[in-house]
Formats: C-alpha cells, sequence, structure tokens
C-alpha cells in the first residue's frame, strides 16, 4: 500500500504526520511512502531527508492525494481536502467525530475510509497509539514553558547575595496527561506545585509527580473516573460551588495557573472565574489549555496572549503540541505507525481492516460508505475499577495501649492452655508409663523446646545452611547402630553394619557441604 | 565406669549441637556453628564406641571410615545448583539407618525373650540393656520402635521421591494414584491396626507389615506435593528424620539421641511452619499436596506481552541509578549465578545501587537463593529479604527478574480468586521499569497466569536466563 502525508493547511499548522524515521519504520511493514514536498519544513524535516529514508516526493497534495492509498495527516481535513477522497482510500488523522458531523457526513459520502486517532479507545494495548496523549503530553509541557516566559520570577526560590526570592507558586487544574506533565515540568523547574482534580483517585498519580493535591472538603461520592474511560464527567453544582470556594481561596497565593480541565464532547467548565483573576497578583500568568473549548477562565482569550487591568497574563494559545513541532510530529508519527502496525499483521503491505479488533473498530468512523461512529462499547474496560480506599485511621495513643494489652492478655491466655494441656498430658503419662519412660521423656520435651528457642532466630539466608546442618546432626543415629553392632546374631551385626555406613555417609557429606555452603558467604 | 564417662560425653555433645543451631544465626558465627557441630558429633561417636558400643568397634570404625570416604566424595562433587538433592537424598539415608535400627531391635528383643534368665546374665552390649527391663518397659520399648521405624520408613520414600523431583528424575507435577488421600489414610489405618497387633503378639509380620505401609505413605505422599512445595517438603522430612532419631533414642534408652533427635525435629518443622507462612498456605494443604481449587472464577489477563533484546535492556540499565534483581528458580536452572554476579560487579563498578530482592520461597530450597549468589561471591550485605525491600520498588529504576513467577504475582494481592491469593510477593511492579529474563511464555510452577508479563512497565526478556545474561554482559561496560 501507498502511504502518502500532505502538508498541513490549516493556518499556523507546523506539524506533520510522517516523519523520515517512521517513514522507514512503515517501509519495513511494507509499504511505500510518499509525502507532498515541503510538508515537513516547519517540523524541521528536509525533503532530503525524506528521500534518504526512502520517501517518493510528490509535487503537489492533488498527486498525492491521487496515488496514495492511505492519507495520514494531523488536523481534521478540510472540505476540499474530503472531496479529494474516494472509495477504496484511507484517512488516518485526527477527526472529533463527535463535534464535526458534517465532515462526518461528507466523509460517508465520499466513500473513504476514516480513522480518527483522537477515537482510539483507551486500553492498555492501544496506549502506543494514543496520540491524544502524546499531545496532551507536549501540551502540559510546553503551557509551563510559556508560562515561564511570560512570569518575571525564577521557579525556583534562591537565596543569593542579591537578595532572597521566593519560590513561584503553581496550581495545575485538572490532572490529566497533560496536567501530570505540567506538574512534572514545573516541579522540575523547582516551583512549588499544587493540583486539583475532580477525581480523587488520581491523588496519588498527582502526589507521585511531586506535587501537593488540593483536596475539597466535600462529602460527596465522586464518580469514578474508570466508568468513563479515565475522563472526568460533569460535577454536580454544589460540588462545583465547594470547588470554586477551594479556587477563591488559593487564587491570590497563586503564581502560575495552568487549567487543562476537559471534559470529552463538551464545552470546558468555568473554573477560573473573573473575581479570581482579579484577586491574583500583578505579574501572574494563567495559562488555559482549555481555550479551545472555551477556556476554563472565561476572559481567555482563543490564540491570544492578553494582559488584564490588574497585570494579569493570561495565555489562550491552542496550538503548544505546532510549536515544538519537532518532537510532536516524531511522536505523532510513531502513533501512526502504530496504528499502520495493527493494520498490517503480517508485515507483508497487505492492511487487514479487522473490524472485530477493539482498538481497530474503535477508531474506525466511516467505514464502506457507511458512518460506523459511535463504536460500541470495547470489550475490555480501560482502567480496573478503583476499589474505594479505606483510610487507615491514625491510633491515638490509648487505643495503642489497650491492643497492646488485649494482644498481651491474648498471649498468656495461649501460653497457660498450652502449658495446662501439656502438663496435663505428661502427668496422664505419667500415671501409667514407667519411670525410664518418665525421665526420658523430661528429656524430650525439654530438648523440642530447646530446639524452638533456637531455631526462631536463625537468618534466613541461613535456612539452607541449618537443613544441611540439622541434616548431618540427624545422623546421629549411628549411635543406635552402633550400639548394637556387638550384639546378637550375624544377620543384626550386617543390618547394623549397613545403618552405621549410611550414617557415617551422612555425617561427613552433611558437615562438609555445610562448610563448603558458609564458606561462601562474604561480606563487600 | 565406662557409663559414667559416656553420660558426661552426652552432656558436652548435646550442648554443642544446641550451640550449632543457635549460632547460625548470623553469617559470621556460622562457621563456628558448624565446627561445634562436628566436634559435638565426634565427641558424641568417640564417646559411644568405648561405652556402650564397645563391641566390634573395629568394625565400626571402619564402616565409618567408608562412610566417610562416600560422603566427602558426593560433598565435594555436588554442584552447588544441585544443593536441594543432596540434602534430600541425605534425609533417605537417615531414614533408612532408622528403620535398620528398629528393626535390629525388634530381633533382638525376641532373642533376649526367648533366654532363660541364666542366659540373660551373660549377655553384653545392647542386649543385656533390654534384658533388665521390666514388662511394662518392653511394652513402652514395642511401642517406640514401632513409631522409629514408621517415621523411617516415611522419611526414606519420601525422600527418595523428593530427591527424584528436585533431581528431575520424578515428574515434578503433584501426582496421585487412583484413590488419593484415602489410600494414604488406609495404609495409616493399617499401620495403626498393625501396633495393636504388634504390641499384643510382638510378632515380626505386623512389623514388616507396617513398614511397607509407611514406605507407601511415604512414595504417594511425596509424589502428590508440586514441585513449588518442595522447600517445605524436603524440611519436613528433616523434621521427620529427627523425630524417628528421637523415637529411637526412647526405645535405646540413650538420652543424646532423643535430644539431638528431637532439637532436629523441632527446627524442621519450625522451617516448614516459616515457609508455609510466607507463602500464605496452611501446612495441612501444603502436606496434602496441590494448590487447593479456589470457588471463583480469575481475573482474566489482558494485554500482551512485550518483548525486548540485550541492548534495550543494557540502555535502560545505563540509565538506572537503583536496580533490583530478584532471582528464582530459574536462575538455578540455568545456572546463570555467575553471570549476575558479573553483571552486578559492572553496574556497581559504574557507581549505580543494585541490590537483590529475595523472596522467602524463591528456589526449591529455603534459603537457596542466598547460597546460590553467594556461591557467585555476590556480597551478602546487598542481598536483602522481601520484608526488608517490599517499600523500595517504587523508588527503583530497573527491577530485573531472572527467572522467577509466582512469587512476583501481582495476582497474589489483587485477584481474590487466584489460586495464590493473600501469599505475600515482591511489589516489583511499582518499580519504573520491569525486565523479565524468562525462558518462553509458559507459566510458572503454579501454572497460573502472571499478570506482571502484561503490564505497560514489563519488558519480557526471552531465552535462557544464562545466555540472556552473558548476551548482556558484553553489551555494558565497566
Amino acid at each position: 500500500m501507498k502511504i502518502g502525508a500532505p502538508r498541513e493547511t490549516h493556518k499556523g499548522e507546523s506539524r506533520v504526520a510522517m516523519t523520515p524515521k517512521s517513514a522507514q519504520e512503515l517501509r519495513k511493514l511494507g509499504h511505500e511512502c510518499l509525502i507532498e514536498t515541503g510538508a515537513g519544513t516547519k517540523a524541521g524535516f528536509t525533503d532530503e531527508a525524506y528521500r534518504e529514508a526512502g520517501v517518493t516526493i510528490v509535487e503537489d497534495a492533488a498527486k498525492l492525494y491521487e496515488t496514495a492509498d492511505i492519507v495520514v495527516k494531523v488536523r481534521e481535513p478540510k472540505d476540499e481536502e474530503i472531496e479529494r477522497l474516494s472509495k477504496g482510500k484511507t484517512l488516518i488523522s485526527f477527526f472529533y467525530p463527535g463535534q464535526n458531523e458534517a465532515l462526518l457526513e461528507a466523509a460517508k459520502t465520499s466513500g473513504a475510509t476514516v480513522i480518527a486517532m483522537d477515537m482510539v479507545p483507551r486500553i492498555s494495548r492501544a496506549q502506543k497509539m494514543d496520540a491524544l496523549s502524546s499531545m496532551a503530553n507536549i501540551a502540559g509541557y510546553r503551557a509551563v514553558i510559556e508560562a515561564g516566559s511570560n512570569f518575571g520570577r525564577f521557579f525556583t526560590g534562591q537565596v543569593t547575595a542579591a537578595g532572597k526570592v521566593p519560590p513561584a507558586k503553581v496550581l495545575v487544574v485538572g490532572a490529566g496527561v497533560a496536567g501530570l506533565a505540567a506538574i512534572g515540568t514545573s516541579t522540575s523547574l523547582g516551583a512549588i506545585t499544587y493540583a486539583f482534580d475532580v477525581r480523587p483517585e488520581v491523588a496519588e498519580q498527582v502526589e507521585s509527580m511531586g506535587a501537593e493535591f488540593v483536596y475539597l472538603d466535600f462529602a460527596e461520592e465522586t464518580k469514578d473516573g474508570a466508568e468513563s474511560g479515565g475522563y472526568a464527567s460533569v460535577s454536580s453544582p454544589e460540588f462545583r460551588e465547594a470547588q470554586l470556594a477551594k479556587f477563591r481561596e488559593l487564587a491570590p497565593d497563586m503564581d502560575i495557573v495552568i487549567t487543562t480541565a476537559l471534559i470529552p464532547g463538551r464545552e470546558a467548565p468555568e473554573l477560573w472565574t473573573r473575581d479570581m483573576v482579579e484577586s491574583m497578583k500583578p505579574g501572574s500568568v494563567i495559562v488555559d489549555l482549555a481555550a479551545e473549548k472555551g477556556g476554563n477562565c472565561k476572559l481567555t482569550v482563543m490564540d491570544e496572549k492578553i494582559v488584564t487591568d490588574n497585570g494579569v497574563t493570561i495565555v489562550g494559545y491552542t496550538d503548544f503540541p505546532s510549536r515544538m513541532a519537532t518532537q510532536s510530529s516524531t511522536l505523532y508519527a510513531t502513533n501512526i505507525r502504530h496504528m499502520m502496525a495493527d493494520l498490517t499483521p503480517g508485515k507483508d503491505g497487505t492492511v487487514v481492516h479487522d473490524m472485530e479488533d477493539d482498538v481497530i473498530r474503535g477508531a474506525t468512523v466511516t467505514h464502506d460508505g457507511e458512518i460506523t461512529y459511535p463504536p460500541p462499547k470495547p470489550k475490555v474496560k480501560a482502567i480496573a475499577a478503583q476499589k474505594p480506599k479505606e483510610k487507615v485511621k491514625e491510633k491515638t495513643p490509648e487505643e495503642k495501649r489497650a491492643e497492646e494489652k488485649a494482644a498481651f492478655a491474648a498471649q498468656t491466655k495461649s501460653q497457660v492452655t498450652l502449658l495446662a494441656v501439656g502438663g496435663g498430658l505428661v502427668l496422664f503419662a505419667g500415671l501409667f508409663a514407667p519411670a525410664s519412660f518418665m525421665q526420658h521423656l523430661i528429656v524430650f520435651v525439654l530438648s523440642v523446646f530447646v530446639g524452638f528457642q533456637v531455631i526462631w532466630g536463625v537468618a534466613h539466608s541461613l535456612h539452607t545452611p541449618l537443613m544441611a546442618v540439622t541434616n548431618a546432626i540427624s545422623s546421629i543415629i549411628i549411635l543406635g547402630a552402633l550400639m548394637q553392632i556387638g550384639s546378637g546374631s550375624a544377620f543384626v551385626i550386617i543390618l547394623a553394619a549397613l545403618a552405621v555406613f549410611l550414617a557415617a555417609i551422612n555425617i561427613f557429606g552433611g558437615f562438609l557441604v555445610t562448610r563448603r555452603m558458609l564458606a561462601m558467604f562474604q561480606k563487600s | 565406669m565406662a557409663y559414667g564417662f559416656t553420660t558426661a560425653a552426652y552432656v558436652v555433645a548435646a550442648v554443642l549441637f544446641i550451640l550449632s543451631l543457635g549460632g547460625l544465626s548470623g553469617q559470621e558465627s556460622a562457621k563456628r556453628a558448624v565446627w561445634y557441630g562436628i566436634v559435638g558429633m565426634a565427641i558424641a561417636v568417640l564417646a559411644t564406641l568405648v561405652g556402650p558400643g564397645a563391641g566390634l568397634w573395629p568394625v565400626s570404625i571402619i564402616l565409618i571410615l567408608l562412610g566417610a570416604a562416600v560422603g566427602y566424595q558426593l560433598a565435594t562433587r555436588v554442584q552447588m545448583t544441585q544443593m536441594p538433592e543432596l540434602v534430600a537424598a541425605m534425609h533417605s539415608l537417615v531414614g533408612l539407618a532408622a528403620v535398620l535400627v528398629g528393626f535390629i531391635a525388634h530381633i533382638e528383643l525376641r532373642r533376649v525373650a526367648g533366654m532363660t534368665p541364666v542366659e540373660r546374665e551373660g549377655l553384653e552390649g545392647f542386649a543385656a540393656l533390654i534384658a533388665h527391663k521390666d514388662p511394662a518397659e518392653l511394652a513402652i520399648l514395642r511401642i517406640e520402635l514401632f513409631l522409629g521405624i514408621f517415621i523411617g520408613a516415611i522419611t526414606f520414600t519420601g525422600s527418595v521421591i523428593a530427591y527424584g523431583k528436585l533431581a528431575g528424575k520424578v515428574s515434578s507435577a503433584a501426582t496421585k494414584l487412583p484413590g488419593g488421600h484415602w489410600l494414604n489414610i488406609g495404609a495409616a489405618a493399617l499401620s495403626a491396626l498393625c501396633l495393636i497387633w504388634y504390641f499384643n503378639t510382638a510378632g515380626l509380620f505386623p512389623l514388616i507389615l507396617m513398614t511397607l505401609a509407611a514406605l507407601f505413605i511415604g512414595y504417594h505422599l511425596i509424589r502428590g506435593i508440586g514441585g513449588a512445595d518442595m522447600p517445605v517438603v524436603v524440611s519436613m522430612l528433616n523434621s521427620y528424620s529427627g523425630w524417628a532419631a528421637a523415637a529411637i533414642g526412647f526405645s535405646l534408652g540413650n538420652d543424646l539421641l532423643i535430644t539431638v533427635g528431637a532439637l532436629v525435629g523441632s527446627s524442621g518443622a519450625i522451617l516448614s511452619y516459616i515457609m508455609c507462612k510466607a507463602m500464605n498456605r496452611s501446612f495441612v494443604s501444603v502436606i496434602l499436596g496441590g494448590f487447593g481449587s479456589t470457588g471463583g472464577e480469575q481475573m482474566a489477563v489482558e494485554g500482551e506481552q512485550v518483548a525486548i533484546d540485550a541492548s534495550g535492556v543494557a540502555n535502560a540499565l545505563e540509565d538506572a541509578d537503583s536496580i533490583i534483581i530478584i532471582p528464582g528458580y530459574g536462575m538455578a536452572v540455568a545456572q546463570a549465578q555467575q553471570a549476575v554476579s558479573q553483571l552486578v560487579t559492572k553496574l556497581r563498578n559504574q557507581g549505580k545501587t543494585v541490590r537483590f530482592a529475595i523472596h522467602p520461597v524463591a528456589g526449591r530450597l529455603p534459603g537457596h537463593m542466598n547460597v546460590l549468589l553467594a556461591e557467585a561471591k555476590v556480597p551478602y550485605d546487598i542481598v536483602l529479604e522481601m520484608d526488608e525491600i517490599n517499600d523500595d520498588f517504587k523508588d527503583t529504576d530497573v527491577v530485573i527478574v531472572i527467572g522467577s513467577n509466582d512469587i512476583v504475582n501481582p495476582a497474589a494481592q489483587d485477584d481474590p480468586n487466584s489460586p495464590i491469593s493473600g501469599m505475600p510477593v515482591l511489589e516489583c511492579w511499582k518499580a519504573k521499569q520491569v525486565f523479565v529474563s524468562k525462558r518462553g511464555q509458559g507459566t510458572g510452577y503454579s501454572g497460573i497466569e502472571n499478570p506482571l508479563f502484561f503490564k505497560d512497565n514489563t519488558r519480557m526478556f526471552y531465552g535462557d536466563a544464562k545466555k540472556s545474561l552473558e548476551e548482556l554482559l558484553g553489551k555494558i561496560e565497566g
């Protein structure tokens, strides 16, 4: 099959869906690669580099759409691009079928198969093609960098000869992939980072990235993020109020706020209100990653950077991944390449569009002249349902003491019972057994007791030597054989001699092996 | 006069044996502890030779020397990886010796019983000892020697089967004859009947019948236990050999035998208990063989096992600062401990933190891994137990799992229906990256799927552990 990547026509888009490296990998799958001339220039890949990777350079988009069987691109297609598709061709790109119904209809009429990279289900197996996550990762990183370039201070606190600099305080709202990436970048730059998310189960992830999770004092049964494939869902008005109150309290302290809260298929929720912006210090920065969907802050202007009257900068760019085109193209092209690998199971250049496969089915939005969106629920749930975590209550000293007391009492009780039962048994035996037996019994019981006491202390790593030693020692049975060998008939002598011989093997073998083992233990 | 001396020597020997076992609490004191054991044994044997066992002493000495030669050969030739087999094989010797001693006691008992009082006065050695017993003592004696033979016979066949399983000569799978445990119960009941019969008649026939039944129990019981439970079995047989010695000690009226037998018996029992606890399984269910069946469905494992090659692992190791290695039986099978040791040396020379995490039941013997690593000269202060290291995984860059499976299975914690549910495991999946060196995609000894291999941060490094590691060594500088 011929895979072709056209130049992105969207204004300001610098990414490209194929890199020289991904082209090489695609060719290993048995495909042929085409690219429109200059498609990779803005992402830092020259035509020359593509040519070296064995990619055919095509002079314009029309030619590319004509020759390629599979068109790979980044942005959702424009109308004129859809028109160029026809039955038998496949388009792989971001598509957002939920918001672009007209486009979906147009794709259906064209008869082409469309695979939407944004519809790849969130299951472990499909992570390698999860382009949304790879782009969100970049966006989160870039958001912090943008915030930093608009922020007039250091991120880290420093004590210098020229004075003390306080550390920057960063609040990240929404701890999805972008949010977590932002947290990671921000903490590694040295800022004090706080993070909030409506899904309390992500607190652990937030803390693992080195940020502090902002808990709400709100007793609602929060919905499990796992139900909706790991995305947040709409929250109740009361919850929203509690959340806003918390933000209002934090706002005056924060130097940088990065909002990433998006609910799939909806307008971005307003989380950072006008009065919060007004209460912030001059020079503070807000980066609104939800700008494209109306923004988490209503003051945000899409694709622009504005400064409010009280000196707060609000960054509303929507093209963060495009601003790091080389990096994002590399990742996106790899996602595409993995998708192609799943589509060509034979690695022979033949595409098998398996509609039974959860991942391929989920991402396909039109196929064979029909709209196949929305897909049926995948057979595999994205994330295992979170078990409600039971909070381990800190015990008070009184409780601890009571517990210790109870444990002590239980121990005493079991010991006393054991002693009583054991003693009773021995007494009972003493009633019937002859005195000589009782003498031996005492020796026996004491030895068992000593054995128990001694063995508890043996180091775990020495269990094998212990076994070898006890094995060697158990050949003490030789004493019995020695005592009998001089007594009685020839038959007895032979049997006893055999027993002596066997036990002797064991004595020497056992001790030597133990010595060998122990000689190996060494300290560095 | 001789007997007083013997008793004194026995006291000394008993104390030495106790010190010997107690001394194993630390690596350094253990070296001294073995000498205590050796000296104790020498004193015990010498004291017996000059005292109650003086009859035919030249024969005894010759036989001991012969045994020494064989034992020396065995102990010096054996590979460290074959240690479990050797220990199991040697238990069988003790078991057999106990059976022989028991039978001799019976023969002598019969002979003495048939004598006139005058003849009895002329007896020497062991026979003289029996001759001075009253009827009640003789009755007790019969029970004692019966028990000694019974336990000894079980130990004997059991150890032979355990040896066979560990050496790969017998299938390690848990197999039972038709009838299962009813056969064992039947054989045990038969033995109990024989005890009553023998107690009343003192005939040879019930004794032989019981011995056959006990031999069968030993054989069938151990056949029914899967290879993964062999550490517990070996330690249990160790315990049995001790109890057999103690029972024989009772019948011979020898306090040292009783003392040492009890020491060995109780130590083996505790060791078995410690291991069962480490596997979160009851002793009974181990002995009854196989993994218990559970009610519900096991969680299905989703995802795929992603393979990686040596250079991929090498790159990750170059980048890592902290590394934990989890060895298992697979390392022992592949004899990979030397390669592991070299790898560790190289990585440590680069200034990386490298540690070992040892699960209590890794391998086929308790402490099996420690011995192998020690053989390969891995310093023991970087070899840590599960409890010491389990909390450190989350701060670890790379974990290398070499030939272990069940002990790193997250299903033990996540899946209440898993056969190993509740067993403490090494939580290696919490590390940033996990590499699993494994021969193929098969399941482990317990035959259950391991979700670890399907996790996103796990990469499978397929191939024989030794070859894989040697390939890896070539790619790491230092």
